[in-house]
């Protein structure tokens, strides 16, 4: 008896606490109603196009048009079928790959490295937001410390003098791979934290009853590491190696505060040849064309990758 | 293939004492069930011995050697997880594979070993496909299968059967009684199901609070119970408690009286099976009570009676049909009952005990 009161004391408060906002929402049109989930994305929406589709969008316009300050003027595909026949545009890709590829490997095999070292330490687990350090540092201001230390002040080359390793003076400008490599090592320097706290939180977040599985069945860490771990975090590998890629193909502060493309344009990036195209010969259809064709290779390359490491992950 | 000991073993983390002062000496092809709720140090036990633990004192040994500063790899132990902990991004073939390629087992030898271990557990159909597109049967099989691929000399077993449905579990239950039968490798496992413990094991420990409460037999486990704990914890339904008084060679609790052996004296538990009770007439009676529940199961009826303050269920025959509240007369076989000490729950042994045997 005691449960039946209950059951009817419920249904019949219950009505009573939902009659107000019953009212509320009848009020509003249907219309409005279904409208009303948009209306509240929308600012965020509109925020997001204006900053980022809209510029885009304006880039492709461009790109079809020869501009001289205020007088467009409609030039089709030449700007595309320039930069097809443009020394410097491929050159400054082939930099671009080449700085980035190095560096991202090199980033990617340092950061597993530490990560498989580490992530059994519950102290990592603890601190691993310090190691996030190098990254909250601003670009330009690291992208200066490091001039000094290569270029201006000589720090490195004295260094390396002290130590043996070299005689007389290093001029890391003036050798085509000594100014890459200052550019591949601001680069390791500053985000190979980034890759390893991925890396690190994928090794732990593994099920610990396989890597025990796996030392009862006779396999030593790197063995586990090798047949086990990598492969069940390779999506995440992917992912990771894909924001990196896509940061690193669009290396900039770095390039205009240590390089500036010296010497003779070996160290220019995509990037920085797009900024020179624009802002320096102020070709802004020509820079914008440019622009278009290194959106449509970074796409289509995160496309491949992303999609072969997923495919492969599964079944 | 191997004896296992433990001598003195304690494992404690920070505070906390998990396993206290334990003392087990695990035959050689013996079939050893640690059984015990949850929290009992069971499965830190087995992990010790696995070699995932290290105990913080005291000696493990496997096959006479002291292997506190062996690693797990080098134990040659295989065990079976809970949660099957197969290699999701290789196949089953691959799984199996995994300990030997690991062990170094010449490439010739492999297929065969890995295609007997997959018949003796029915899996062969299977070989080709990941331990997702597998059911959770299968991939328990599959986890077995890589475990005694390998021969070990130590097979450990954490609770494996508990994810897997009664139906399944009680036909795993006897393969995996088989296999070990057939294969002869000590195995160590652990439960806190009391079916799978009584119908595996050669000999069942029970644990509870990181103490070894009673090593025996399944017979002398359910029998023999050393006290309280063991008493209450093993049969469905349990072993009736009755707090109560003794003297002159007479137990005495509200509803009940029964003679009991003289050098019982003092507040005492007495302890019945509900198997060994029997609804009797007038005049035998040790207890009268009233119908508080009766439910059938098919073979056999349990009531429930309460008496004075307390609850007592009774195994009865198939067709015993009573209303609740009818007044019920039980005698029980004198034989079979148990007396502990209230205070500390120990067994009293006064009388010399029937075996079932």
């Amino acid at each position: 008896m005691a449960a039946i009161d209950q059951t009817g004391g419920a249904a019949q408060a219950a009505p009573d606490r939902a009659r107000p906002r019953e009212k509320t929402l009848r009020r509003r049109s249907p219309a409005l109603r279904r409208a009303f989930p948009y209306l509240l994305v929308a600012p965020a929406v509109i925020y997001l196009l204006g900053i980022t589709l809209y510029p885009g969008a304006y880039a492709v316009y461009q790109s079809f048009y020869l501009v001289r300050f205020t007088e467009w003027i409609p030039v089709g595909f030449d700007n595309y079928v320039e930069l097809a026949g443009d020394a410097e545009f491929w050159q400054a890709m082939l930099n671009t790959l080449l700085i980035g590829g190095i560096a991202l490997t090199v980033e990617c095999v340092i950061a597993m490295a530490l990560a498989f070292f580490a992530y059994r330490d519950a102290l990592i687990r603890g601190w691993r937001i310090a190691f996030l350090m190098p990254m909250l540092f601003m670009p330009s201001a690291v992208a200066f410390i490091w001039k000094l230390a290569f270029n201006d002040g000589r720090v490195i080359s004295d260094l390396l003098r002290k130590l043996g390793l070299i005689e007389g003076n290093l001029d890391f400008l003036g050798n085509i791979w000594l100014a890459r490599t200052t550019l591949i090592v601001a680069d390791v320097w500053q985000w190979t934290p980034f890759l390893f706290i991925i890396f690190v939180a994928a090794l732990q977040s593994q099920d610990q009853e396989v890597e025990e599985a796996a030392r009862l069945d006779g396999a030593s860490w790197p063995a586990i590491f090798w047949n086990i771990s990598l492969p069940m975090i390779r999506p995440v590998i992917a992912v990771a190696v894909v924001l990196r890629g896509i940061d690193i193909m669009t290396m900039f502060t770095n390039v205009f505060i240590l390089t500036k493309g010296t010497p003779g344009g070996m160290t220019e990036t995509i990037s920085y040849f797009i900024y020179r195209q624009g802002f320096q010969t102020f070709n802004f259809g020509y820079a914008s064309a440019a622009a278009v064709v290194m959106l449509v290779i970074t796409i289509l390359a995160a496309q491949l990758v992303v999609k072969r490491a997923f495919k492969s992950g599964k079944t | 293939m191997a004896r296992i000991e433990l001598k003195d073993v304690v494992k404690r983390y920070g505070g906390f004492t998990g396993v206290r002062r334990m003392d087990l000496d695990i035959a050689d092809e013996e079939f050893l069930v640690l059984l015990g709720p949850s929290g009992c140090g069971k499965t830190t036990t087995m992990r010790m011995i696995a070699g995932l633990e290290v105990p913080s004192e005291g000696e493990v040994v496997i096959g006479g050697e002291v292997v506190n500063e062996v690693d797990a790899r080098d134990r040659d132990v295989a065990m079976v997880f809970q949660g099957y902990a197969l290699y999701p991004n290789m196949s089953i073939y691959e799984n199996i594979r995994f300990p030997l390629r690991m062990r170094g087992i010449p490439k010739a030898d492999q297929d065969r070993l890995i295609r007997r271990a997959a018949e003796m557990v029915e899996l062969g159909d299977f070989l080709d496909r990941k331990p997702g597109a597998l059911s959770g049967g299968q991939r328990q099989r599959a986890a077995l299968a890589r475990a005694v691929v390998r021969q070990p000399q130590v097979f450990l077993m954490d609770e494996p059967l508990s994810n897997l449905d009664a139906k399944l579990r009680s036909s795993m239950r006897v393969q995996i009684k088989h296999l070990q039968r057939q294969l002869k490798i000590t195995t160590v496992y652990v439960t806190h199901d009391q079916i799978e413990a009584m119908t595996l094991a050669d000999r069942i420990v029970i644990m509870e609070k990181g103490a070894i409460r009673q090593i025996g037999t399944p017979d002398e486990i359910y029998s023999d119970p050393a006290d309280t704990f063991v008493a209450g914890f093993i049969g469905a339904p349990p072993m009736n408690l009755v707090e109560g008084l003794a003297e002159n060679g007479r137990f005495a609790a509200p509803g009940l009286v029964v003679a009991c052996p003289g050098g019982v004296s003092g507040r005492v538990t007495l302890g019945v099976r509900p198997e060994d009770c029997h609804v009797v007439g007038e005049g035998l009676a040790a207890l009268e009570g009233r119908v508080y529940g009766v439910e059938p199961t098919g073979e056999t009826t349990y009531l429930t009676l309460r008496t004075g303050e307390t609850l007592f269920e009774v195994k009865a025959a198939r067709d015993a049909r009573f209303n609740l509240g009818d007044l019920v007369r039980i005698g029980f076989d004198p034989d079979r009952l148990c007396y502990f000490d209230t205070e500390t729950g120990a067994r009293l042994r006064v009388q010399p005990y029937r075996s079932v045997a």
